[in-house]
């Protein structure tokens, strides 16, 4: 195999994974704190896109059309919008059931998750939607391989996010707080801690990166609809998975290695295996290395 | 999912045997008063098509079609003195939906069935009108896949998929294309066509089958398939799916610096395609296509009727289902009465009764003799006939 096409292939990994982590943060941020797979995660990503959808169509006028300017503007919007519903969603449907066995809560995701798909269904009625904004076809040529500047442009962006929450989460108090949290909830409550409003804040944040990856990746294919966070929703389950659920360095380690698993998977196998492929290691993981490539915590598992 | 839709195929089919032990009780009393089977009340033409789901766009295309002959028929008097009906039910292009909506088309007292778009969805339905004994003039679904049971009350009146993959062949010899990568998504329809040019493609030396991937349908990302395009050198795509997955296909192509032709099947002739790949990358990309009203000559006639009655324009498949109403309504007014096996008879001898693909004599295995495919391209935002 020539150079070109091997790399060729890492960058196709990198750009697929840069999309999967940031959901992936999402899913290993509130499976820490609070222990709850949140299968409507995926469709705040969903919403997210449909939100830049909205905003676009409505405000591209105004806005100066499809400008960087205008698309950034419409994320931050996007964000604040599905992190607010992440918030909604975690007030509503979980926080009743905080002390609920926790398959009770599982069941209560799942059904979250159809509200929101079908919602929208009924909102914007079941067929795909196309994003007004196209990005030219202009790319920067890396040794033989091909990377469009929308392409960079938003793995730049999904980095920003990355490294913006790493800081956060290591740096300051609010960061401090929900790594206690993760901990020892109990401990957090008695030391002085507003554990309700932190794990809110944890829905928010995981939620509006969610959205940010939605919008992302409306304005870069160009087609939403209301179960395209279905699949991506499960495949960046099983990228926090593989990086160890619950360590945000993992989710992001293992969206880059799902996203070249897949990338190589499917180059040496045909692109019809590559759903087969990500699930594969999904069950390899939680099989062999249940704890993933960077989790070290034993817990209980549900 | 195999299972589950066996599972569906299964409740389906119970509730087919339900509804004709109903029937049966109901024929009784109905062959006391008219004596041989129904000969009074309308004649009840049902059809299947997708109302909902990813090919939502054609389910009006078909109904106005078809809409439009049983108007025509009717107010010409209809058929053996009775007037048409037809009755809609949503398939969804899902194979679950598609046999509970053709187990409710039974029920509904159907008795030439005028509908069937997605191959895969219209599979399941195919038992459940042939228990019933009920004919089934399929406009659209083409699968080669519809033909393997030899049921005897299937007709398609669409080209099929062998003869989409030869005109298909056809147009690659002609536009010189050396290495031709074939894209599929894995489903019934698809599937067969690229087999079909792949087989078709090997009696030429100088055609070269560089690739053949297939896609999962619903995914956004189409990376590795384009880049397995790029990486065997490909001068020619063909894509076979629909046109969600094909939109992508084409601008992911384009942005990956793909400069070849490419060109796709009839199931993503829809200007949704154009719109999702972007209309700068979607310009020259080719289609495999039965005619469409746009595309026959003195077809404009048709479309202003068809505007008048229903205040849109036609689209694919617009012609097929009115043609399918034509083709019924004629085996039935041969046949002289609507029992099942007479019109599947009518059917068969049908010889040159003119519909838009031409004159209509159907092969031994139900299918048309001429196929009809013609090759669009797009310019503009639309796909017009290639020149």
């Amino acid at each position: 195999m020539d150079v070109h096409y091997l790399l060729q292939l890492v960058l196709n990994g990198l750009f697929v994974g840069a999309f999967y982590g940031l959901v992936a943060l999402g899913y290993s941020m509130v499976y820490g704190i609070i222990k709850l797979l949140n299968f409507a995660h995926g469709d705040i990503y969903m919403l997210g896109a449909f939100a830049g959808y909205t905003m676009l169509t409505i405000g591209a006028g105004a806005l100066g059309g499809g400008s960087i300017v205008a698309l950034v503007v419409i994320l931050v919007i996007a964000m604040v919008l599905t992190g607010t519903v992440g918030l909604v969603l975690e007030r509503v449907a979980y926080r009743p059931l905080r002390s609920a066995p926790r398959l009770s809560v599982l069941i209560t995701a799942v059904g979250a998750s159809f509200a929101l798909e079908y919602g929208v269904a009924v909102g914007y009625g079941p067929n795909p939607r196309v994003y007004p904004v196209g990005f030219g076809n202009g790319a920067v040529d890396i040794f033989g391989a091909r990377l469009t500047y929308a392409q960079l442009f938003m793995m730049l962006v999904a980095l920003g996010l990355m490294i913006g929450l790493d800081m956060f989460i290591r740096r300051t108090r609010s960061g401090r707080a929900m790594r206690a949290i993760s901990q020892d909830p109990k401990a957090c409550l008695l030391m002085g801690i507003n554990v309700d409003n932190v794990i809110s804040r944890t829905f928010f944040i995981g939620s509006a990166l969610a959205g940010a990856a939605g919008v992302m990746a409306g304005a870069y294919y160009g087609k939403v609809d209301f179960l395209m966070g279905f699949i991506i929703g499960l495949k960046a389950f099983t990228a926090a998975v593989i990086g160890g659920i619950g360590n945000l360095r993992g989710a992001v380690l293992g969206a880059i290695v799902l996203g070249l698993l897949e990338s190589f998977g499917t180059a040496l196998l045909g692109s019809e295996w590559r759903d087969v492929f990500a699930f594969g290691f999904l069950i390899l993981f939680l099989t062999v290395r249940p704890t993933g490539l960077l989790g070290e915590r034993v817990t209980e598992r549900v | 999912m195999m299972s589950t839709t066996r599972i569906g195929a299964v409740a389906a089919a119970a509730g087919v045997v339900l509804a004709l032990a109903s029937c049966g009780g109901g024929g009784i009393t109905n062959s006391g008063s008219g004596g041989g089977g129904d000969t009074k009340g309308d004649i009840i033409l049902g059809m299947a098509t997708p109302l909902s789901g990813s090919s939502a766009a054609i389910g009006p295309y078909m109904k106005n079609g078809a809409q439009l002959a049983v108007n025509e028929i009717n107010d010409k008097g209809g058929v053996l003195g009775r007037k048409l009906k037809l009755v809609v039910e949503d398939e969804a292009c899902d194979p679950k939906t598609a046999a509970a909506a053709a187990a409710k088309l039974v029920t509904e007292g159907t008795m030439v069935s005028v509908g069937g778009y997605c191959s895969s969805a219209t599979l399941p339905t195919l038992s459940i009108f042939g228990k019933a004994n009920i004919p089934m003039i399929i406009p659209a679904a083409n699968s080669n896949d519809l033909l393997k049971g030899n049921n005897k009350n299937v007709f398609l009146l669409n080209g099929t998929g062998a003869q989409q993959a030869q005109a298909a062949v056809d147009f690659m010899k002609k536009s010189g294309a050396k290495a031709v990568a074939l894209v599929d998504d894995n489903t019934s329809y698809s599937k067969d066509i690229t087999t079909r040019t792949a087989e078709d493609a090997k009696g030429d030396a100088s055609l070269k089958i560089a690739t053949q991937q297939s896609v999962t349908a619903g995914e956004s990302d189409y990376s590795a398939a384009v880049t397995a395009i790029m990486r065997a050198n490909s001068d020619f795509v063909y894509w076979t799916g629909y046109y969600q997955e094909g939109g992508l296909i084409i601008k992911q192509l384009k942005a990956a610096g793909y400069k070849g032709k490419i060109m796709v099947a009839d199931g993503s002739v829809d200007k949704q395609l154009i719109t999702i790949a972007g209309q700068d990358n979607a310009q020259g990309v080719y289609a495999t296509m039965t005619q469409t009203p746009q595309t026959i000559p003195g077809g404009d006639g048709w479309i202003a009727k068809y505007k008048a009655a229903f205040n849109a324009d036609p689209g694919p498949y617009s012609t097929q289902s009115y043609d399918a109403v034509r083709v019924a309504a004629e085996a039935i007014k041969n046949a002289g009465s609507t029992d099942g096996t007479k019109v599947i008879k009518a059917l068969e001898d049908i010889n040159g009764f003119k519909i838009f693909s031409g004159n209509l004599k159907f092969t031994p295995e139900h299918t048309l003799t001429e196929g009809g495919f013609d090759i669009l391209v797009v310019k503009g935002d639309q796909f017009v006939l290639n020149k």
